[in-house]
């Protein structure tokens, strides 16, 4: 029953599309790589509400959590889950915590790897200059259209057995929004994200990426 | 002559306690009328669904060093085949595990180290205990000093499972060794029909932790259902 090993793996890949979330919300932006780049260095700040839909065999009918998300550039990341999990994530100045809603209240989660939240760091300051190409993680596509899509695969085997790829579809009729993050992890096991309320560049207190309450 | 004396000493403090846990005693059933035994299967039964369910559960898991974690899991389960599909995934959404089990254990995603060579039987080990009536012989029934209904199965490798039934409908089951040492205690809290909004397990011995399963979701399924493998799943769109 050794839980706690592999949560720093899994939070490694968790993390990772987290802060996919983030930078995903600047892509709608632009058509091509280099506008991505050169305009993402305007984005400060990002909140959201999201919806989870989990997917899977086992399940005759999604398995749905809900919550909010922000991001304050450079590095700070506030992933909160309000259902049916109370659980938030924190990622502040090198510092990445999770905190689980229990018995006792909010409980930090004892068993994150740091080498793995360092690598995430690093993610968060590539994606977050717009740096999507050229990941040593990730391999991307972009797909343009009436509903624009970017396909990220993973270059490493550790993490290509936790997933397949990942999917974004950008808002067709608002610049600078994704509509959804589709992480696909094997045949019929998804994730879907929905993104809705959208703000770029609002006013976010710092605290919130201190403090769980 | 000292060092000899401490040898001894040593010896002796562990020879008493491999005499005091090799002669562990299991709790004594006390031995109801007859005619009230019908009844006394019947509630030792309260704690095993009749249909195929499945359970969707925030886990939480204390190791030892105060190592704490939570994740989802979801077990379905048909009590007439003793089929049981278990997956294990963060509160994200990723699937560490995904396991089932008819007759051996198949897993069909473990990501290390959930891929261990015991961690698939050990779980099925323990789901099997939370969900399924003992695969046993049943040796005796009866109740405890408190009034609580039990039942004492026997089941593999001599193992002893007692299902103890309280009066307010909450339930414990205990595992113990061949040895009669306690390995599994689960306790079930805020019980409304049938269903435990809070179940904890407790393992002990060797490998020592605690499992609370907070419930988010208990429906019954088809049996068809609990068939279905990743494999059948569509394909993808994106």
């Amino acid at each position: 029953m050794r839980f706690m090993t592999t949560k720093g793996r899994a939070k490694r890949g968790v993390l990772l599309v987290g802060i996919l979330f983030c930078c995903a919300v600047m892509l709608g932006w632009a058509d091509n790589w280099e506008d991505i780049q050169r305009k993402s260095s305007n984005i400060k700040s990002v909140s959201a509400h999201f919806s989870q839909e989990k997917h899977m065999h086992i399940l005759t009918k999604a398995l749905i959590s809900k919550g909010h998300f922000y991001f304050l550039a450079p590095d700070s990341v506030r992933w909160e889950y309000t259902s049916p999990v109370k659980s938030v994530l924190l990622m502040r100045k090198g510092d990445i915590k999770r905190y689980t809603l229990g018995r006792r209240g909010f409980v930090e989660d004892s068993g994150g790897s740091l080498e793995s939240m360092q690598i995430v760091l690093q993610e968060i300051s590539k994606w977050s200059r717009g740096q999507f190409t050229g990941n040593e993680h990730f391999s991307a596509t972009l797909k343009g259209g009436q509903v624009p899509k970017i396909i990220l695969t993973p270059k490493e085997k550790g993490l290509s057995a936790m997933i397949s790829r990942i999917v974004i579809t950008l808002s067709p009729d608002r610049r600078g929004v994704i509509s959804f993050v589709k992480i696909i992890e094997n045949k019929g096991n998804y994730t879907l994200f929905e993104f809705t309320d959208v703000q770029i560049n609002g006013k976010i207190s710092e605290t919130i990426f201190r403090e769980v309450e | 002559m000292k060092a000899f004396a401490l040898h001894k000493r040593c010896f002796l403090i562990l020879m008493s306690a491999f005499f005091i846990i090799s002669c562990s005693r299991l709790p004594v059933i006390k031995p109801v009328d007859t005619a009230m035994a019908p009844d006394t299967m019947r509630r030792c039964h309260l704690p095993f669904l009749d249909i195929p369910y499945r359970f969707i559960h925030a886990i939480e898991v204390a190791l030892p060093g105060s190592r704490t974690g939570t994740v989802v899991g979801v077990t379905a389960f048909d009590p007439a085949t003793k089929t049981i599909q278990s997956v294990i995934m963060t509160i994200e959404g990723f699937v560490l595990f995904d396991a089932s089990y008819e007759k051996e254990v198949r897993v069909n995603r473990a990501v290390p180290p959930f891929n261990a060579e015991h961690f698939a039987g050990y779980m099925m080990d323990d789901v099997r205990l939370i969900f399924l009536t003992p695969d046993g012989r049943l040796s005796d029934t009866g109740v405890f000093e408190d009034g609580s209904t039990v039942c004492r199965y026997y089941v593999k490798q001599n193992w002893v499972i007692d299902v103890i039934v309280h009066k307010d409908n909450t339930w414990e089951i205990e595992r113990y060794s061949d040895s009669h040492e306690l390995l599994r205690k689960v306790m079930t809290f805020s019980v409304r029909d049938r269903i435990p909004g809070m179940v904890e397990l407790n393992a002990f011995g060797f490998r020592e932790y605690t499992l609370r399963l907070n419930l988010i979701n208990a429906e019954p399924v088809s049996p068809e259902a609990l068939r279905l493998r990743p494999d059948d799943a569509p394909e993808d769109d994106e």
